[in-house]
């Protein structure tokens, strides 16, 4: 009964486990070297060399559909492995980082915009909800939890889940005038939503204002603070490496859950909603329900990341959760491929680190990426990574 | 009259129209392209700067101009310019976009819009910072107690024409016949032997030229300009739009009274209003949405089932 | 015995327009009924009204008894009232057994919790559902069977139909309402739908059918009873062989003067 893929069922078996392994191990690890190289070097040249190289990749990929249906199949024949070994690279990584601060703090950021990148995923790429308010979100869950530990004390680890349910509130609040509004009405209605909760934070004295809200302490795990530097294994990792970890552990239960909602009854549900609401509802879907769940889902996860920015930030203000934030979030799904895990975060990545890399540039950085996002657009609209279909039966 | 009233009532009138100018241009796209052109308000600002530019060139080439006729001249040059940059735009970038689905299109015109801002930014001298925009004039009229600014009155006077102007070419002329026919069915429209390039071309001229106006009007009323200012102009010229009902030309009148109504009233009667304006428009726009969810005067679209 | 399926004076207006006025039906359980008439008679709004697309103006609607008139049409299906679309409206950007799953969505309960906490109990439910769908789609044709992991969209006009049947089967209704099935398809292919109808009908004894229908072949084959439907008014109702003799009707479809030669 065991049912196959839609990779093609010849090739696991004609070149076996071995091969397999090897090109999982390959790309896998290659791309640690890449990021890492982008993330390390400063000078111009190297950067603008490894981008012609990412460039170069990503054209290979694109002529030559088999080599991408190879390595899919390989990452599906041994998805254990593969899980094993992105999880030893990602505890490895901060020891090869040459101790750089600023490389930590790309990657924390750069990891931070693909949980908020995922969360608007299951949304905007399962259920074809124009969401811009995905800032707003992030924002609410940030003040929640830096008033919570300013105002009452409270701990990192508890103001967590009530900024998420905080923002979880304010998610559903939103969701509800858009049962109605369909399109580009709702995307302004997701507009007004951020832009009044943004202004709101900036009026607030409470809020502190424009200036925000400063000195939210570090967290705390088992007597170790997170402002302090970590020794293992004989190495010293900066304080950032904490951050780090958090960040990494919560773009692991992202993953995990955009996987589960995906490949259940509820993803299957947003996608049917996306395709043909009307249609939809004919099966029995409750579409008020559904696009209600999306709204919270993507608040919840929205509020955890905003939760861990304030904390390693120390300090956050109504600018840091803006229309334009919210924007950019919309971006990175948009380009790294709608409904696609992995497309979303190599998006989230992609325009986290590029513009910060072409500092060089400096004052065109902007303008560059507005003009890459639009290259993009044109010449790959699916995204990096399309969506793929559905696989059922048999375990691997 | 009590002239403190008719003071609120005139600003009202004047913020209205201004609005009402970026307004229409959001209808306008949105009838034929289907999706929000969010980079149509960061194309209207560009005009002030064209506007500003033209003033120094022409002063440094030629003789140097003054006042209003000066000011017009390059408010002129400026429209024209913008209009063509709308065309070309098209051209370059929305032409790809126009099968592609909406979210797509949506996203790749916010990009533009960046790309608009970073070009005014980078490549006007010293383009981060704001500058003072001349006032187009500073007369006033005196009504008894009530003082009028020679101002608002061409600000409403350009709007009332212009909108008349519209109306008469989309319902009495052959380009507006056709405006309307791609707007409603441009697979139809192209079997009528329309083409639609063409259509696309003026109708963006259009609009982008008329945001100019709008924003230039914008940018002498606040006496400022700043290379980003086209995002809150164009945020509330597309919200006007939406709740008036997009496509919807009356729509896009009536949201932009509205609008500009809550604005002023806010600015008035709510202690430290300045600061509150924003929460307050949208709010009303949410609220507006809430009730009515395709826009007052908007057409719920039946699909036939 | 009471009809399963009860539709009294059902009656709808869009503005000054009244689209269906007054309509009655009954529908037995296992039985097969067409509705007939011109084209715009009101015969799909009829359908949207029953599977609670439109709210009606007046009449009501009961299935098995209960009243479900008004009830959102996500409510009506998992009552049992399943439905086909004169377009196939099928996911496109899905694949066939993804549509056929999604079908299965009122007789599968993996709420969200579920979905996150628990993943291998829904993961289960889920390929349990794969699997009853692709048996639904090997009975239509083994065939669709081998293509399932591919988009819908790819699907050519006679097999979007068959795909639309089976997802409605998939949630295993009372009711089946079929708007059009045989449109735009040849002989060869409307006698190929009505082996399926057959063959489901034989399958699912308990199951009752609601045809919008216009290629007559199909019309005179299948159904126990037809009803006539002009004007948004039920004009005639019973056996085809006598409907399609009464003057009434043929006025309907040829026009007055016409049916006075036919």
């Amino acid at each position: 009964m065991a049912d196959i893929t839609q990779a093609t069922p010849g090739l696991l078996n004609r070149n076996g486990a071995s091969a397999n392994l090897a090109i999982v191990a390959g790309v896998e690890l290659g791309s640690a070297i890449l990021l890492r190289a982008f993330l390390l070097s400063d000078e111009t040249a190297v950067i603008v060399a490894l981008l012609a190289l990412m460039g170069a990749i990503f054209a290979a990929l694109q002529l030559r559909p088999v080599l991408e249906e190879r390595i899919v199949a390989a990452f599906h024949d041994r998805k254990r492995f593969a899980t094993l070994l992105g999880i030893v690279i990602v505890l490895a990584c901060p020891f090869f980082l040459q101790g750089s601060g600023y490389a930590f703090h790309l990657l924390i950021v750069s990891m931070l915009y693909a949980v908020l990148a995922l969360a608007l995923n299951f949304q905007l790429g399962s259920a074809n909800i124009p969401n811009f308010a995905t800032g707003a979100s992030y924002g609410i869950g940030a003040y929640t939890s830096a008033l919570l530990a300013l105002n009452f004390g409270v701990s990192f680890w508890l103001t967590l889940p009530v900024a998420a349910v905080v923002a979880t509130a304010f998610g559903f609040l939103l969701g509800f005038p858009s049962m109605r509004t369909k399109e580009s009405y709702l995307a302004l209605v997701t507009i007004a939503f951020g832009i009044v909760a943004h202004q709101l934070l900036n009026n607030f004295d409470w809020t502190g204002g424009p200036n925000g809200l400063v000195g939210i302490p570090a967290p705390e795990l088992f007597g170790h603070s997170f402002a302090r530097p970590i020794e293992a294994f004989g190495f010293r990792l900066p304080s950032q490496a904490n951050f780090y970890y958090l960040s990494a552990a919560l773009v692991g239960l992202s993953i995990v859950s955009a996987k589960r909602l995906h490949e259940s009854r509820v993803g299957l549900a947003w996608n049917a909603l996306r395709a043909d609401p009307l249609a939809a509802r004919c099966q029995g879907i409750d579409v008020v329900w559904y696009k209600m769940l999306a709204f919270g889902v993507d608040a919840f996860l929205a509020a955890f990341a905003g939760t861990i920015y304030a904390f390693y930030v120390s300090y956050i203000s109504p600018d840091n959760f803006t229309f334009l934030v919210s924007v950019t979030i919309m971006t990175m799904v948009i380009v790294g491929g709608m409904d696609n895990t992995l497309g979303v975060i190599i998006g989230a990545f992609f325009l986290t680190m590029l513009p910060e890399k072409l500092r060089i540039f400096s004052d065109y950085r902007l303008l560059f990426v507005g003009v890459v996002v639009i290259l993009f657009l044109i010449l790959r609209p699916q995204g990096l990574f399309p969506q793929r279909a559905r696989n059922y039966g048999g375990k691997r | 009259m009590d002239a403190l009233l008719a003071q609120h009532l005139l600003n009202w009138l004047v913020l209205g129209s201004i609005y009402t100018l970026i307004a229409l241009g959001f209808s306008l796209l949105f009838g034929v392209l289907d999706v929000i052109h969010f980079s149509h308000g960061d194309v209207s600002m560009a005009a002030p700067f064209v506007a500003l530019a033209a003033i120094q060139a022409v002063t440094a080439w030629a003789v140097p101009l003054t006042g209003t006729g000066a000011l017009l001249l390059a408010i002129l040059i400026s429209m024209a310019a913008i209009g063509f940059l709308g065309v070309v735009l098209e051209w370059l970038v929305m032409r790809r976009f126009r099968a592609a689905p909406a979210m797509m299109a949506l996203v790749a015109t916010v990009a533009l819009g960046t790309v608009i801002r970073e070009l005014i930014r980078t490549l006007y001298p010293q383009g981060s910072n704001p500058k003072p925009f001349p006032a187009i004039t500073t007369e006033v009229i005196r009504l008894g107690d009530i003082v009028v600014p020679v101002f608002s009155l061409i600000v409403i006077a350009v709007s009332i024409s212009t909108v008349i102007a519209l109306f008469a070419l989309l319902n009495h002329t052959r380009v507006g016949v056709r405006i309307r026919a791609v707007a409603e069915d441009r697979a139809v429209a192209r079997l009528m032997a329309i083409r639609p390039n063409r259509i696309f071309a003026v109708t963006f001229f259009i609009a982008s030229a008329v945001g100019a106006v709008g924003a230039v009007f914008f940018v002498s009323h606040a006496g400022v300009v700043r290379f980003d200012y086209g995002v809150q102009l164009g945020l509330i010229g597309f919200s006007a739009a939406v709740i008036g009902g997009l496509g919807s030309m009356q729509g896009a009148i009536l949201g932009s009274l509205l609008i500009a109504g809550i604005d002023t009233l806010v600015q008035i009667g709510v202690p430290d209003g300045a600061s509150y304006r924003l929460v307050f428009i949208f709010a009303l726009v949410i609220a507006v949405l809430v009730l009515k969810p395709s826009g007052i005067l908007g057409k719920p679209v039946f699909e036939k089932v | 015995m009471t009809p399963l399926l009860e539709v009294r004076g059902l009656t709808i207006r869009f503005g000054g327009l009244v689209a269906v006025s007054e309509v009655d039906l009954a529908l037995n359980p296992s039985e097969v009924l067409c509705i007939i008439g011109p084209n715009g008679a009101g015969k799909s709004t009829l359908f949207n009204m029953i599977s609670g697309i439109y709210r009606p103006s007046a009449g009501t609607v009961h299935l098995d008894g209960r009243d479900i008139t008004g009830w959102p049409a996500h409510r009506i299906a998992a009552a049992g009232v399943a439905r086909t679309f004169q377009s196939s409206r099928l996911f496109n950007d899905l694949t066939l057994i993804d549509n056929v799953v999604i079908g299965m969505h009122t007789r599968t309960k993996s709420g969200v919790l579920d979905a996150l906490l628990r993943p291998r109990r829904a993961r289960a439910e889920l390929e349990a559902a794969a699997e009853k769908a692709g048996e639904l789609i090997r009975a239509i044709s083994p065939d669709l069977h081998a293509r399932r992991n591919t988009l819908a969209g790819a699907l050519p006009q006679a097999d979007r139909r068959r795909l639309e049947i089976a997802r409605a089967l998939a949630s295993e209704p009372r009711v089946i309402m079929l708007d059009e099935p045989s449109s735009g398809m040849d002989d060869r292919d409307t006698d190929a739908l009505m082996a399926d109808v057959r063959r489901v009908m034989a399958e699912r004894p308990g199951l009752s059918f609601l045809i919008i229908e216009h290629d007559m072949r199909l019309v005179a084959a299948l159904p126990d009873r037809v009803a006539v439907i002009d004007y948004g008014r039920k004009i005639a109702e019973g056996d085809f062989a006598e409907v399609r003799l009464m003057p009434r009707v043929q006025e309907a479809y040829l026009g007055h003067k016409a049916a006075e030669h036919a």
